[in-house]
């Protein structure tokens, strides 16, 4: 028997591609803004949430869904700053996919909230691969990283749409340039949006949580 | 890391292919792989093998990668790169953005 070759030319994200669709689908129907946070484990991105929620949870409707591959402990930290959590434990996945969100976003009601934020596992590489369905995605870069990560990890930092620099209160004990961090961010992606942070002194956050609120805002009113 | 479950989603993207023809058996796979994927070419083919071993034993795997290409901030030349940061050959300035080198797509199935 002879073989045949059949031509497919289908992407290999294709199932996780629609349903991300979709998902963006219904929360733009809705009026959410859906933030997709992607960093290294440990570059602060519960603790940058944990402030945001405290500062913004009475000026616009929140809810988390927060991915880890084992344990509940970011979302319990996240929950006793009152608002809905959702947690998703992969148990070994690296990543969060459109399927894990899409039905952790069942148990949120989606037509009471303004922003939503997936805080995905912490890891810079597998992520950016996966549509989860957001508005934007932010990568998190804290300074003890070290100023070529962007470099080292292009992907998370060319599909994101906003950085957010933490734990700047670190700087004076590092050798660490913010200026070059981000002028390698922005080679690899020139229009990110970039905002220096400390959560621990609060420095930076006003900025960010402005262009949080302006961009509910404009997602809200379509 | 994640090249596990895309070695299983192209498994699926087989069977879902295959059904149209349940005699069929697969004897080769072709997967385009981009330069900015993010995909570990070695790993992937390693995975491949894992998942469509026991339903199809050998099959002949070819991956074909995608250059990675890019585009310019000023002057709009696109031009081929491998690793950042992207500098148009011609001006000097940054890149734009990526234009090429993204994909991650089956591109062919043999079967016999």
């Amino acid at each position: 028997m002879t073989a045949e070759r059949v031509e497919v030319k289908q992407k290999v994200l294709s199932a996780n591609d629609r349903l991300a669709a979709e998902i963006r689908a219904d929360l733009t129907s809705r009026g959410v803004l859906c933030l997709n946070l992607i960093s290294s484990p440990g570059s602060g991105k519960t603790t940058l949430l944990e402030k945001t929620i405290d500062e913004l949870k009475s000026k616009l409707r929140l809810a988390v869904v927060a991915g880890d591959v084992q344990t509940r402990n970011d979302a319990e930290r996240l929950e006793r700053h009152g608002v809905p959590v959702e947690a998703i434990e992969t148990g070994g996945g690296c990543h969060l996919n459109a399927e894990q969100v899409s039905k952790s976003l069942s148990g949120l009601g989606l037509s009471e909230l303004d922003l939503l934020f997936v805080e995905n596992v912490g890891n810079l590489v597998c992520p950016s691969s996966f549509d989860l369905g957001e508005s934007m995605k932010v990568v998190l870069m804290s300074v003890t990283e070290g100023e070529d990560k962007p470099l080292k990890y292009p992907a998370a930092f060319r599909r994101a749409g906003a950085l957010v620099l933490t734990k700047i209160d670190l700087i004076p004990h590092l050798q660490f340039s913010a200026e070059r961090a981000v002028e390698n961010a922005r080679s690899i992606n020139p229009e990110l949006e970039v905002f220096a942070t400390s959560s621990f002194t609060g420095e930076g956050l006003a900025e960010w949580l402005d262009w949080l609120l302006e961009a509910a805002e404009r997602k809200r009113s379509g | 890391m994640h090249e596990m479950a895309l070695a299983l989603e192209i498994g699926g993207i087989c069977e879902r292919e295959l059904a149209h023809a349940p005699e069929s058996r697969l004897t080769g796979l072709g997967v385009q792989v981009g330069a900015f994927s993010g995909v570990e070419v070695d790993t992937l083919r390693f995975c491949l093998e894992v998942v469509l071993k026991e339903r199809h034993g050998d099959v002949a795997i070819e991956i074909e990668r995608e250059p990675g290409v890019a585009a310019c901030l000023s002057c709009e030349v696109q031009f081929e790169v491998r690793a950042a940061p992207f500098e148009c050959p011609d001006c000097g300035s940054v890149a734009r953005g990526v234009t090429g080198g993204q994909s991650l797509q089956v591109s062919y199935l043999e079967v016999e």
